[in-house]
This record gives structure tokens, C-alpha cells and sequence, in this order.
């Protein structure tokens, strides 16, 4: 054994939130240049982002959900405050986050010519958790 | 020789674990900066065979 560390998922690649939330069965709308959120409230601020899934898809919403470039190159999701109480709050991020992670570490692994050995999905008391073995070519 | 390995565990809530064996040196270093990607580290720990294969690599490389 070598080095264990921890870290918090970082939504920075676009193709692989694309990726995820195509997973989780969305269709997603991208704008390079951005577009507006429709809220529940037309006096709410206008929001804008770059990456949206739009209310209709999203059971119970209010508004439309999406991800926007931040000055320091992360995508951060920007969505109806209503929403953190209808399923699309901290968890639902993590779901995202999650899958992200996943696709962007098989991308890198596939780019840097990293091995996968192994794909577990593991139940525990927190959740589901993915675990993925790599080795190093010889 | 072992076989170097990295195992990845994410959970739902967006957080992820990186665990190295059988690395030293900046080689293990190299490895966490690629599985890291742009990602915020909470935690980082060398384990002790970082260090004793370390000296191992360096007394390879001395001969």
C-alpha cells in the first residue's frame, strides 16, 4: 500500500455531465453561450446556464434545472430554491456528481492507458457506492 | 513484484476515495494527480510502504 486520499467531485468536463445526465434519462439542451432557466415565479432573477434540463422532464419541479460555466472553469447547477424540496436538492447533485465522476475517471483512464480490472456497484447504509480497479500497463 | 493497482470508490453524495498500492515515489504522486483530475482533496495519506519503496526504488536506481 502506498497513498489513500479523499477528494470532492469537481463538475469541470462538459461531455461527461452531458453523459450523466443522458444516464439519468434526461435530455439535455446545451448552450454555448447560455440561456435562461424558466422558474416557477416570472418575478424570480432570470437565471442563466449552460447546460439545461428543462421542467417538463423533471417530475414535480418547478423550474428548469442547469449547469453554468463559472469564472474558475467548474459547472456549477443552478435551479429553482423550491426545488431543493422536491427531489432536486443536495442528493439529486450527488447522483450527478456521481456518475460524472464515473465517466470522467474511465475517460482519463482510457486516455492515460490505465487498466480496468474490475466495476463493482457496492449497497451500503449511506448508499450506492461505485468502485472501480485500475492497473498500470507494463 | 506486486502489481500496482488504484481502486476508486464514489458514493452519492459527489465524494470519492483514492487508494494506491504497491507505488512509490513521484511515480504514486503522478497516479493520484491523474484519478484526482480537477477534483478538491480533502484528505491525502502516504501510507508507510510509500516511504520503504521509496528507498528500494532509490537503491535500484543508485546500482
Amino acid at each position: 500500500m502506498s497513498k489513500y486520499g479523499s477528494v470532492v467531485t469537481v463538475v469541470k468536463e462538459e461531455r461527461c455531465l452531458v453523459e450523466a445526465l443522458k444516464e439519468m434519462g434526461y435530455e439535455v439542451e446545451v448552450h454555448a453561450e447560455g440561456a435562461r432557466l424558466n422558474s416557477y415565479y416570472s418575478e424570480q432573477e432570470r437565471k442563466v446556464a449552460n447546460f439545461i434540463v428543462r421542467r417538463a422532464q423533471l417530475r414535480g419541479a418547478f423550474g428548469d434545472i442547469g449547469f453554468a460555466r463559472q469564472p474558475d472553469g467548474s459547472l456549477a447547477m443552478i435551479a429553482d430554491e423550491l426545488d431543493e424540496h422536491c427531489g432536486y436538492g443536495a442528493k439529486w447533485l450527488g447522483r450527478v456528481q456521481q456518475l460524472y465522476k464515473e465517466k470522467q475517471t474511465l475517460a482519463m483512464a482510457r486516455a492515460k492507458g490505465y487498466i480496468l480490472k474490475r466495476r463493482e456497484v457496492i449497497q451500503t447504509s449511506e448508499g450506492q457506492q461505485v468502485r472501480l480497479q485500475f492497473a498500470v500497463r507494463r | 513484484m506486486q502489481e500496482k493497482t488504484i481502486t476508486i470508490t464514489i458514493d452519492e453524495q459527489g465524494n470519492s476515495t483514492l487508494d494506491l498500492n504497491s507505488f512509490a515515489g513521484q511515480g504514486c504522486e503522478k497516479v493520484f494527480d491523474d484519478f484526482r483530475g480537477g477534483d478538491a482533496v480533502k484528505l491525502e495519506r502516504k501510507k508507510p510502504a510509500y516511504y520503504s519503496n521509496q528507498e528500494i526504488e532509490q537503491e535500484e536506481s543508485r546500482r
